[in-house]
């Protein structure tokens, strides 16, 4: 016994650099913590530089917008602020911050606090790194008074109740120097959101405490935990095990295994992203030099229509995603389903694989002798489990209408590399979208194309269509919301037409909770919804416990007890091997 | 005269490790700005922002000149995905990686030390056969896949990840018992590994020893088996074990790769890795300089040691 | 270490007595059994599989199943066999292990000879350079290789091979050295014999039977680096390997399944091939050197 808990001590002083940081706190009452499975690195807490997808939401949690999207059906709503104008020429906007909302340290959140933030970015480039796009279009962001912020555009935007930009409390951030050094992790850091962001271990896990001046009325529970996991694998078996209690992006396997699992509730959502198939259209620079080497005759759009028609993507739901997933049309998912797309019968390309290989033998490009028409390269992701499976039935499909198929899996920077550089045929793809379908559309427009030396580039697919591009102006400066919807569907219904990509799929968002832990969360849209990866923070803000729920840590005694006992049983192992040869020196005299 | 040369050896290693560092990574084609920024909106004005702040629009050659001064100054960059100094960012993870590979070096020294000794003492044993047939078994398993075994056949009984729960009691016995929990599964795979080497290197270095002159003389002196045993031949054939130890604590450091990926053990192996998806240049560059580095100042010690515990060998 | 290990076994044979020397013949004869039938089942065994049980898209059996009657070795995430799939990956895994190894010793063999031959100025960049790469971190440098180059099974083996050469070339730098001391040689080069005389009569049969020695177990070590990187999504992702499997295990979420049927085989496959080369080497090595 003596030697067990002397060894236990050894352990606790090669501990004692990690666990130092520990302070001592009072043993309150233990508090009600939702904990948090993330599997993407955090890049900073600064929400000027934030690029992380995971760091954005974490930045939801510390910092309202000046509007919010509501959780029941995504539509605009009370943000910091909650009345806006636009002026009769759609140029100038007044924001009304009413007050009463107040920063988590006491003070009240105004007007100044928005034009100082607006006008942080206006005046900073380094402010604009992660942001900078919702305010390329500002002339100038003014605060009349407490009460009242007024932005003047350069041209009409119709996106003006989309800016996702965290607002930061100008009484903290006037005394930062260089944006661009300053981490933001001044424990607690004063925000306006639900959550208080108290600790931050980078790799290891972040704390947040429910912020109790919260304008909306302080989270039903003490602590929201961020717990860093390497892969998606590792999460789910904390799950099983109830060491975390939420988690998400899931693989339909990693879902099913979960199926019937005691005190753990599944949630199937329609997610915000897509997948799709590249095809090189003969890619261009903006001044419309050739770029890449991209196969020729994949510039012939009945060859692309062609090769669309021939996948079929019933299967690749059916096979690839397991069923979760909805077969892809538009570029819009249908979670956003007003401006979702879907090609009506006419326009429908059912899969045929006949009819395409008809097309194709009347665009010219003749079965050679050996029956192959002509081949391209396949570029996915290596490590991404959808791109390793549904490569496999792309390479059948294709070799089906004569075009073997030659499969290159690479590193995610090499396939960002392979798609900017335009040296594909077929690539696969992918984007979250947002409530406002603005960003997903303009990165289809000739514009988003590299410049001559090739870079500068921010376009998808290298589509380059004047009817699309001329509707994507119009719906720019479209305020009238009905009109918008229907040239919206228009351009989707073009981009199906011209195939510069196929939509594959919408995957569902697979998540799972730990339902004896936390009986509720809240989705959004209400209907089918995700709980993470929002628009929002409802689904951490909206979480209820459940009840008094045993949070109990007794499982992890059997296995403490047993790591005790192997390394105990090696020390005392070691300690008769030294005593025996002491013994023995002893004779030896 | 020879420590000088071993140093000036040394140095120039670590010189090429810091040029191979920099231009390894370089060839990697891609952008790592558009990595960061995949799947949000950016506009190509925000991208060059971001290149700027990193030094990324900079000439090959004054970029390297950048890092190379900055690194003699112990500065190795800004790392894109932390956005904190690379120095920084390795050095917190250091602790965790050493806590489980000096806990694993040390459990599998004292084991696999005794095991071989005891094998080698009996040579053709039961035992002896017994203890080198697992030890070459183990020696052949995959790390990655014996964490993963071990994962799933313990179930419940240990975290399935990191280094700390974060709901634990802040005082210094809950969390030391909890770190010291997490660290089981972990460290036992790095120790059945490591272990079964150190058994076989201390069995054959005993079995060579064993056939030395001076054993024989002894022997015939009239001494008990068992006091040669400890008094002469041990203290000599430990040393090359001990050697193998130091040579091996420096590459274990970067060997911890797989073991702290299935464990997600907040090490500069997972950080490792996790800075190849970037890719995230600065940092790969700084965890290549300081393994190494810690290979060439372990192999330097080992030489030392050596020279110090056998006064055979000069080393000064 | 991890994934690669040193080949430390060039101490572990020696100084074995009469018996052990037997002893270590005896596995060294079931090593190679073993491997005569891994090497059998890869080369055969691709022949007798129909292309549509391994192909995701054609398989129509359910996935995850336990082990049973229908498929002895249970299915993986896709419904394949998992039977199958071990069998189908011994050629990737062996075919690794075996040019990377060849192409590891063979540039330690080049190194080492033309270091120990020559002298002088070249002798010193290379044994300079032998050491920067022994310093280096194998494993590390292998993955950042992967990450850089194109996948494929070509990149695994250059990444292998050029980082595990530099321990081959130390210890055939070594035997050169006490080879070109021995009087033999100096009356051949005394009687004119020039360079290519003396490592083609000399050098290159004394330093062979320790250079397969050599090979043997860095084949054992390169079969282990093939998986490593397979499993951290390095491999080259269209072929099925043994360290691939792991990795789609892994990817698919086998652990929270328990699906055992899907980790253990290809990891055992591993261990048993890994092993068999070991023991090979080992007793390959009792034979090559001389007893004290």
């Amino acid at each position: 016994m003596r030697v067990k808990s002397s060894a236990l001590l050894a352990i606790a002083t090669t501990l004692g650099v990690s666990a130092a940081p520990a302070t001592a706190q009072e043993q309150a009452p233990t508090p009600v913590i939702l904990k948090v499975a993330i599997t993407q690195q955090i890049d900073s807490m600064n929400p000027f530089l934030a690029v992380f997808q995971s760091s954005t939401e974490i930045g939801r949690l510390m910092y309202d917008y000046l509007t919010a999207y509501a959780a029941d059906d995504q539509r605009v709503t009370e943000g910091l602020a909650n009345r806006w104008e636009p002026s009769a020429d759609k140029l100038t906007w007044t924001f009304t911050v009413p007050e009463g909302k107040k920063w988590s340290d006491g003070q009240p959140i105004t007007a100044q606090d928005v034009a100082f933030t607006y006008n942080l970015m206006l005046t900073d480039e380094v402010a604009r790194t992660a942001n900078g796009s919702f305010v390329t279009n500002f002339a100038s962001v003014a605060a009349t008074d407490d009460k009242t912020v007024v932005v003047k555009t350069k041209a009409p935007q119709v996106t003006m109740l989309a800016l996702d930009i965290p607002i930061v409390p100008k009484h903290v951030w006037e005394k930062v120097t260089s944006v661009k050094d300053y981490t933001n992790e001044q424990m607690p850091v004063v925000g306006s959101g639900p959550f208080v962001l108290t600790e931050h271990v980078a790799g290891q896990f972040i704390k947040l405490k429910a912020n109790k001046n919260y304008w909306r009325g302080a989270a039903k529970y003490d602590e929201l935990h961020f717990v860093y996991f390497q892969n998606s694998d590792a999460a789910v078996q904390a799950l099983a095990k109830g060491e975390v209690d939420l988690v998400n992006r899931m693989a339909p396997a990693q879902y099913e295994s979960l199926e019937g699992k005691a005190g753990v509730t599944r949630n199937k959502a329609q997610g915000r992203r897509f997948t799709e198939l590249l095809i090189n259209p003969g890619a261009q620079t903006r001044t419309g030099e050739p770029i890449g080497d991209g196969n020729p005759a994949l510039k012939d759009v009945r060859v692309r229509r062609a090769i669309a028609q021939a996948i079929d993507l019933d299967a690749l739901v059916s096979r690839v995603n397991l069923g979760y997933a909805e077969k892809g049309a538009g570029l819009v998912p249908p979670v956003f389903d007003k401006w979702h797309w879907q090609p009506g019968t006419s326009e429908q390309r059912e899969f045929d694989p006949a009819a395409a290989n008809a097309a194709l033998d009347a665009a010219g490009f003749p079965r050679r002798p050996d029956g192959t028409r002509f081949g391209l390269r396949l570029i996915g992701r290596a490590g991404r489990a959808y791109d390793e499976q549904a490569s496999e039935y792309l390479k059948r499909s294709m070799s089906e209408i004569g075009i073997p198929l030659d499969v290159r899996l690479v590193t995610d920077n090499q396939l960002n590399e392979v798609t900017t550089a335009a040296t594909y045929d077929l690539a696969f793809s992918g984007w979250a979208t947002n409530v406002d379908p603005d960003f997903i559309l303009s990165l289809h427009t000739c514009a988003q194309r590299p410049g001559a030396d090739g870079k500068g580039g921010t376009t998808d697919a290298y589509f380059c269509d004047e009817t699309y591009d001329k509707l994507y102006a119009q719906q720019l400066s479209e305020f009238d919301e009905g009109k918008r919807v229907e040239i919206v569907k228009q351009m989707q219904a073009r981009f199906y037409d011209q195939v510069p990509a196929v939509v594959l799929a919408y995957e569902n968002a697979l998540e799972a909770y730990r339902s004896d832990h936390f009986a509720r969360f809240t989705t959004q849209p209400a209907e089918g919804g995700v709980i993470m990866a929002q628009n929002g923070m409802w689904g951490y803000y909206g979480a209820e416990p459940a009840g008094r729920a045993a949070q109990s840590s007794g499982s992890r005694w059997p296995g403490l007890v047993l790591g005790g006992v192997v390394i105990a049983g090696l020390v005392v192992v070691s300690v008769l091997y030294a005593r025996r040869r002491n013994a023995t020196a002893g004779e030896r005299e | 005269m020879r420590l000088a040369g071993r140093l000036g050896g040394a140095a120039v290693s670590l010189l090429m490790v810091a040029v191979l560092g920099f231009f390894l990574f370089r060839v990697v084609p891609g952008d790592p700005v558009v990595s960061m920024t995949r799947g949000r909106p950016t506009t190509a004005a925000m991208q060059a922002e971001l290149r700027t702040q990193f030094g990324l629009d900079r000439p090959l050659v004054e970029q390297f000149w950048h890092y190379f001064t900055g690194l003699l100054r112990g500065d190795m960059g800004t790392s894109f995905t932390f956005r904190r100094p690379v120095a920084d960012v390795i050095l917190e993870r250091l602790g965790p990686t050493l806590l489980l590979v000096g806990t694993s070096t040390l459990i599998a020294v004292v084991l696999g030390l005794w095991l071989g000794v005891r094998a080698a003492w009996r040579r053709d044993s039961g035992f002896d056969r017994a203890t080198t047939g697992v030890s070459l078994t183990l020696w052949a398993v995959p790390t990655f896949w014996l964490g993963m075994l071990l994962m799933m056949a313990t179930g419940d009984l240990f975290p399935s990840r990191g280094m700390r729960d974060t709901d634990t009691a802040p005082d210094f016995v809950s969390q030391a018992l909890d770190v010291g929990h997490h660290l089981v599964l972990p460290s036992l795979t790095l120790v059945a590994v490591v272990c079964a080497e150190y058994v076989l290197v201390m069995r054959s270095s005993l079995l060579e020893e064993m056939h030395a002159p001076y054993l024989t003389t002894a022997r015939a002196k009239g001494l008990r088996d068992d006091l040669v045993r400890r008094r002469h031949a041990v203290p000599n054939a430990v040393l090359p074990a001990i050697t193998l130890v130091f040579l091996r604590f420096g590459l274990v450091v970067a060997g911890a790769i797989t073991t702290e990926t299935v464990f997600s053990w907040p090490g500069l192996g997972l950080l490792f890795y996790d800075a190849l998806t970037g890719p995230d240049y600065f940092l790969l560059q700084g965890l290549l300089v300081v393994t190494a580095g810690a290979v060439v100042v372990m192999n330097l010690l080992a030489d030392v040691l050596h020279g110090v515990l056998d006064p055979r060998v000069k080393v000064v | 270490m991890t994934g690669f290990r040193t080949r430390w076994f060039s101490r572990v044979g020696r100084g074995d007595g009469a018996v052990g020397g037997f002893l270590a013949h005896r596995a060294g004869v079931a090593g190679a059994v073993v491997l005569a039938v891994a090497a059998l089942v890869a080369v055969i065994a691709p022949l007798f599989i129909p292309a549509d049980a391994l192909d995701v898209t054609r398989v129509s059996d359910a996935p995850w199943q336990a082990p049973g009657l229908g498929h002895w070795l249970g299915t993986d995430h896709a419904g394949r066999s998992v039977a199958l799939l071990v069998v189908q990956g011994a050629g990737t895994s062996l075919f690794v292990g075996l040019t990377a190894a060849v192409l590891s010793v063979g540039i330690g063999t080049l190194v080492g000879i033309v270091s120990g031959h020559f002298g002088g100025l070249a002798a010193g960049v290379l044994l300079r350079v032998t050491d920067f790469f022994l310093v280096l971190p194998a494993l590390v440098l292998a993955i950042a290789l992967s990450t850089v180059l194109p996948r494929g099974l070509g990149t695994i083996v250059l990444a292998i091979g050029l980082t595990s050469w530099p321990s081959t070339a130390r210890m055939v730098r070594a035997q050169t050295l006490t080879i070109e001391a021995r009087p033999f040689v100096e009356r051949a080069r005394a009687l004119g014999g020039g360079h290519g005389h003396v490592i083609g009569r000399h050098v290159l049969p004394s330093v062979l039977p320790l250079v397969l020695v050599n090979a043997t177990l860095a084949v054992a070590s390169a079969i282990v680096a093939e998986s490593t990187l397979a499993f951290l999504g390095l491999g080259d992702p269209t072929r099925i390997s043994w360290g691939a499997m792991v990795h789609q295990a892994q990817l698919h979420g086998a652990v929270p399944q328990r699906a055992w049927w899907y980790l253990l085989p290809p990891g055992l496959a591993i261990v048993v091939v890994v092993l068999a080369f070991t023991l090979v080497g080992r007793a390959l090595e009792a034979v090559v050197t001389p007893k004290r």
